[in-house]
C-alpha cells in the first residue's frame, strides 16, 4: 500500500500547527497464533493491525500520537495531538532532550525468507504442533502438554519531515513446546527450545529448525524425571550455562544495563537505572578478557534484524563489551548526542501505536574457543544449566538470580545425574568476570525473546541474544533452596 | 466509538457470519500518559484505537480473526476469515458456550467524563506538582496517566454487552544521591490526583532513608507497605485460576475446603471494590462474580470462564481473558481484606524489623510452595524498638508467600496498587517472617 499520501498530509499539519520536525511510521501488521494444549487447539487466531503513530518536535520537547484512523479527518487531528502534546511538554521542561536530525534515507529493506509461512497450509500447522504435543505425555504424570507457532508479517513505512522513506518488511516466526509435569506434591515444567522457543527473524524454516517432533518425548521424559531428580546442592561451586541461559544472562545482566535511557534515568521509575555511567566507557571491566558483547542489528536471523530503526536511522554493529571492557551503550540519537555519540539504531516500537524507544536488539556474546563437551573438562565439582524458569534482577542491574529448569552435576569433567530446581546468584561485574571459557561457533545460536517488557506504557519488545554455552567459576548455586 | 455504534458494528458482523455460533467483541482505548524524568518531560503519547475480534464456531472447531479496520470489506474479510479457520481446526473436546444476554450493571462512576475530556496539560499539571518537591539534590521520575476505554462483546445467542470506563493515575519515583523514595494514586477521575501529595511522600522516604546502613540477610519481621505487598500478592492470585487448580500447579491443588493461609487472609477478586477500575462482564460477554477466593484462610472457591467452568462442572464465574487465551481464567481485580490496626501501630509493635516500600522484579522460584525472590527498592527503613531509625539498603528475598501469610498481620486502610499493569487492592501487611539471601551495594 501506498502510504505517501497520507505522509504528506501528517507531515503538512504538523509543520503547519508548529512541529520543527515531524515523522510517521505506518504499520501493517498480521499476527498468526497456533496452540495446542492436550489435544484440544487452543489458540487458532489470525489478526491484522494497521494504523500510524507520529513523532512531533516542539521547543525541544517531544510529542507522540497514534491512530488507526487513515481519512483526512484523522490524520489531522493525530498529528495535531502530536504536537499538542509536544507543546505540553515543553512548557513544563527544565531542559530541551529533543533535536531534529539531519540524516535522511531512501531505502527498502526485506527480511530473507526461505519458506513463506502463508504458504504452509494451517492444517499442515495444525498437525505439527499435534504429533509434538502428543509425543510430550511421556509418562502419566504430564498433566499438560503444550506445542505453539507464532507466525507475524509487518510491512513498515517510515516517513520524515527531511525526507527519509523508508519501506520494510519484516518477516518473524517462532515455535515452541512445554511439558507440565506433576506428582511427589511438585510440579516441574521443560520448554522446547530454549526456555520460550526458538524464536528469529525469517519464516517457516524458523519453524522448522525447532524440531518439535525429534524432541517433545524427551522433553517429556525429561519433566517426568525431574519429579523425583535429586535438589540441586547448595554451595560455591563452577557452573556450565546452556546458551539459552547465557542468552538471557547477557539480556539482564548487560543488555539491560547497557541501555543509555536507563544510564539517564528515563526509567527510573519503572525498569529502573544502571549501575554504568558514561565515564566508565573504556575503564570499566565489566567480564573476563574473552567476553565481547555486540550490538548487531543486522545479524542473520537476529529476532530483531532490520535495515533502520523507528526513528529513521541506518543499523550498525557496534561494541558494547570488548575485551571485557565496557565499550559502548545501546542508544537513540537524543541519548547519544547527549554523550558526544552517534545513535547506533537501538530504537524500536512494539507496534504502530507505541512511541518509538531504545531497545535491546539484536545483542549477542560473541562465541569463543571451546568445543561444548571441553566446557566440562576440568570442572571438579559444578552444575550444568539449561533453559530459564526464573529471572530477577536489581533495579540497577547487579544483584541477580536465575533458576533454570533442568540441570546435571559435574564431577570430575564429566556430566553426571540429573538435579532440579538448579538456581545461582552473584553480581554483575564478579559474575562476567568469573567467565572463563565461551562455547565455540558450533555451539552459538540467535536466541530470540518474543516479550521484552520495558516502558510506560509497558511495551513488549522482540530481541535476540546469542550466545554459546559458557563456564563461570566459583558461583554460589542453591540460592532460595538453602534456607 | 459510542457504545450504540459497536453494537450496531458487531450485528453487521454477525450477520456476515456464517458459523453456527458467532461471538464478536469489539474495544476501544485511549491512552493519554506524560513520562518524566530530572523535572523534563521525555515521552508524551496519545493513543487511539478501535479493534473488533470475531471468534466463529462451526461444529465444535474455533477459529479467530481480528482486525482494526472497519470497511466493509474488512468485515466480510474478518467474518470470513474466523470460519474459515473454525473449519481448518480439529473439534474441541470441550466447545465453547457463547454468552446471552444478562445484566451485568457497571460500578459505580467507572466512568468519569473530566478523565475522558482530561489532555495534555492537566498531566503536565500533575507532574508540575510533582516537580516541586525536586529539592535538596532530589531529582523526580514518574508519570501521570488518562485513559478511557469500551468493550462491547455481542454473540449469536444474543448477548449485548457494553462497558465502559475511564481510569487515571500517577506515580513518581524521587530519586537522591544514596537513596530513593516511591508514591503512588490511581483512581476513576483524573481531579483524584494530587502531584503535591506524591511529591512530598515520595520526597519524604528518599530523604528519610538517606545514607543507608547495610543490614544482615537472614529472617526478618517486615512490614510491606501496600506497593509491594501487591507485588507478592499477584504471584499468589494465578493459583486461584481453575486451569492451575486443574492441573496440578497450584499450591491449593485438591485442597479447596481446607485451611491454605492464616486465618486473618480473607482474598477476594471483586471488580465492583471501590477502588477497583474494573469491568461488569468478561471478554466472551459473561457477567463477572465477586469471588471470595480465601475465606478465613481457607482455600474457597476459583475463577473460572466457559470453557473451566464446562471442564471442572463449577459455575462461570466470568473471568475469561481475550481470545486466544491458552493461559486460562484469571483474577484481575484481586482484594485483600483489611485488619485492624494502623500501619503506625504494627510499626510500634515491632521490636526490630524492616518496613518495606516497594518491591521489584518478583520472579516465582518454586511453583508448588510459591516460593519468590525479589528485590527491595525506593525505600526500606530499619525499626527498631517500634520506630523507624533510618533506611537500609536493598535486599534479595527468598520467601514463601504461601508460609508468610500463616503468620501475618494485616493493615486497617486499603490501598489500590499496580499501575496500569495490573489493578490490586490491599492493605499494608506484616509478616513476621521473611526471609532475605543477600544485600545489595545500594
Amino acid at each position: 500500500m501506498d502510504f505517501s499520501h497520507h505522509a504528506a498530509r501528517v507531515l503538512d499539519t504538523a509543520a503547519v500547527r508548529g512541529a520543527v520536525y515531524c515523522d510517521v511510521r505506518f504499520e501493517r501488521t498480521r499476527s498468526e497464533r497456533a496452540e495446542v494444549r492436550n489435544g484440544d487447539v487452543s489458540g487458532l487466531a489470525d489478526e491484522r493491525s494497521d494504523g500510524y503513530g507520529i513523532r512531533a518536535l516542539v521547543d525541544g520537547a517531544w510529542g507522540f500520537a497514534a491512530s488507526n484512523g487513515f481519512d483526512d479527518d484523522a490524520l489531522d487531528l493525530a498529528a495535531a495531538r502530536a504536537v499538542e502534546t509536544a507543546r505540553a511538554a515543553a512548557a513544563i521542561a527544565v531542559r530541551r532532550i529533543g533535536e531534529a536530525p539531519t540524516d535522511c534515507y531512501v531505502d527498502t529493506f526485506a527480511t530473507p525468507v526461505d519458506r513463506d509461512p502463508i504458504d504452509i497450509p494451517l492444517g499442515e500447522r495444525v498437525a505439527l504442533l499435534l504429533d509434538a504435543e502428543k509425543l510430550l505425555h511421556a509418562a502419566p504424570s504430564i498433566t499438560v502438554g503444550r506445542a505453539w507457532i507464532d507466525l507475524w508479517h509487518t510491512e513498515k513505512f517510515f516517513f520524515s519531515s527531511i525526507g527519509s522513506q523508508i519501506a520494510q518488511t519484516i518477516v518473524q516466526s517462532g515455535s515452541g513446546m512445554s511439558a507440565l509435569a506433576v506428582g511427589n506434591g511438585d510440579a516441574q515444567m521443560r520448554v522446547w527450545p530454549g526456555d520460550r522457543g526458538l524464536y528469529q527473524s525469517g519464516g517457516w524454516e524458523i519453524v522448522e529448525a525447532a524440531q518439535l517432533r525429534d524432541n517433545a518425548q524427551r522433553i517429556g521424559e525429561e519433566a517426568h524425571a525431574l519429579l523425583s531428580a535429586p535438589q540441586c546442592p547448595s554451595g560455591i561451586m563452577d557452573i556450565v550455562l546452556g546458551g539459552s541461559q547465557v542468552s538471557l544472562q547477557i539480556h539482564e545482566s548487560c543488555g539491560h544495563a547497557a541501555e543509555l535511557d536507563r544510564i539517564m534515568g528515563w526509567e527510573a521509575n519503572f525498569s529502573g537505572t544502571s549501575f554504568l555511567s558514561p565515564d566508565q566507557l573504556g575503564t570499566l571491566r565489566y567480564g573476563s578478557p574473552i567476553v565481547n558483547i555486540q550490538i548487531d542489528n543486522t545479524l542473520p536471523l537476529g529476532f530483531a534484524t532490520a535495515a533502520y530503526d523507528d526513528e529513521g536511522t541506518k543499523s550498525v554493529v557496534s561494541d558494547i563489551i570488548r575485551g571485557g571492557l565496557l565499550a559502548g551503550f545501546e542508544t537513540s540519537r537524543d541519548t547519544a548526542r547527549a554523550i558526544g555519540r552517534a545513535s547506533n539504531a537501538c530504537v524500536r516500537a512494539q507496534s504502530w501505536m507505541h512511541v518509538p524507544m531504545i531497545r535491546m536488539c539484536n545483542l549477542n556474546l560473541l562465541p569463543g574457543d571451546t568445543p561444548f563437551e571441553e566446557l566440562f573438562t576440568d570442572v571438579a565439582d559444578g552444575v550444568y544449566m539449561e533453559a530459564n524458569r526464573s529471572w530477577s534482577i536489581d533495579d540497577r542491574r547487579l544483584n541477580f538470580q536465575f533458576g533454570c529448569q533442568i540441570g546435571w552435576e559435574i564431577r570430575n569433567g564429566k556430566r553426571g545425574r540429573m538435579l532440579k530446581n538448579p538456581t545461582y546468584a552473584g553480581v554483575t561485574p564478579q559474575f562476567w568476570n568469573s567467565c572463563d571459557a565461551i562455547g565455540d561457533a558450533a555451539a552459538w545460536r540467535a536466541w530470540g525473546s518474543p516479550n521484552c517488557g520495558k516502558g510506560e506504557p509497558i511495551q513488549s519488545g522482540r530481541t535476540t541474544q546469542a550466545a554459546a554455552p559458557a563456564r563461570f567459576r566459583m558461583v554460589a548455586v542453591g540460592v532460595g533452596y538453602d534456607a | 466509538m459510542t457504545p450504540d455504534e459497536r453494537i450496531a458494528v458487531a450485528d453487521a458482523v454477525l450477520a456476515r457470519s456464517r458459523a453456527d455460533a458467532t461471538e464478536v467483541s469489539i474495544e476501544t482505548s485511549r491512552l493519554g500518559l506524560t513520562r518524566f524524568t530530572h523535572e523534563t518531560v521525555n515521552q508524551n503519547i496519545d493513543q487511539t484505537n478501535t479493534s473488533l475480534r470475531v471468534r466463529a464456531v462451526v461444529d465444535g472447531r474455533v477459529g479467530i480473526a481480528a482486525t482494526n479496520a472497519f470497511d466493509a470489506s474488512a468485515l466480510d474479510a474478518v467474518a470470513a476469515r474466523a470460519v474459515e479457520i473454525a473449519l481448518l481446526a480439529p473439534r474441541e473436546s470441550t466447545p465453547p458456550v457463547l454468552a446471552g444476554n444478562a445484566a451485568a450493571d457497571a460500578p459505580a462512576g467507572a466512568f468519569v467524563a473530566a478523565t475522558a475530556a482530561a489532555g495534555p496539560e492537566q498531566r503536565a499539571s500533575v507532574a508540575g506538582a510533582i516537580f516541586a518537591h525536586a529539592t535538596d539534590g532530589l531529582w523526580s521520575s514518574g508519570y501521570a496517566m488518562t485513559a478511557n476505554y469500551g468493550l462491547t462483546v455481542a454473540t449469536s445467542n444474543g448477548a449485548r454487552m457494553s462497558f465502559d470506563g475511564s481510569d487515571a493515575g500517577a506515580n513518581v519515583k524521587m530519586n537522591g544521591p544514596d537513596s530513593t523514595g516511591f508514591a503512588e494514586s490511581y483512581s476513576r477521575d483524573v481531579n483524584a490526583l494530587d502531584g503535591t501529595l506524591l511529591g512530598a511522600q515520595s520526597a519524604r522516604i528518599a530523604r528519610e532513608t538517606r545514607a543507608p546502613l547495610a543490614v544482615d540477610p537472614g529472617d526478618w519481621t517486615v512490614i510491606l507497605a501496600p506497593a509491594a505487598a501487591g507485588e507478592l500478592l499477584r504471584y499468589l492470585t494465578l493459583n486461584f485460576s481453575a486451569e492451575s487448580y486443574s492441573d496440578g500447579s497450584s499450591f491449593i491443588a485438591g485442597k479447596l475446603g481446607t485451611p491454605v493461609l492464616g486465618a486473618n487472609v480473607t482474598l477476594r477478586d471483586d471488580y465492583a471494590h471501590p477502588l477497583n477500575p474494573g469491568m461488569p462482564f468478561d471478554f466472551e460477554g459473561f457477567p463477572t462474580q465477586r469471588v471470595t477466593l480465601v475465606a478465613g484462610g481457607l482455600a474457597n472457591d476459583l475463577v473460572t470462564d466457559s470453557t473451566w467452568a464446562q471442564r471442572l462442572n463449577r459455575p462461570n464465574s466470568g473471568h475469561a481473558l481475550p481470545a486466544p487465551n491458552s493461559d486460562g481464567p484469571q483474577s484481575s481485580y484481586t482484594v485483600l481484606d483489611a485488619g485492624t490496626k494502623s500501619l503506625e501501630t504494627l510499626v510500634a509493635e515491632t521490636k526490630r524489623g524492616l518496613l518495606i516500600t516497594r518491591l521489584w522484579y518478583v520472579r516465582i522460584v518454586d511453583q508448588r510452595t510459591v516460593l519468590l525472590t525479589g528485590m527491595t527498592r525506593d525505600g526500606t527503613f530499619l525499626i527498631e524498638n517500634g520506630t523507624l531509625k533510618c533506611g537500609v539498603r536493598n535486599m534479595r528475598f527468598n520467601a514463601s508467600i504461601v508460609a508468610a501469610l500463616k503468620d501475618c498481620e494485616l493493615g486497617d486502610t486499603q490501598r489500590r496498587t499496580g499501575s496500569y499493569h495490573y489493578s490490586l487492592v490491599t492493605p499494608a501487611i506484616k509478616f513476621n517472617h521473611f526471609h532475605f539471601t543477600s544485600v545489595s551495594p545500594y
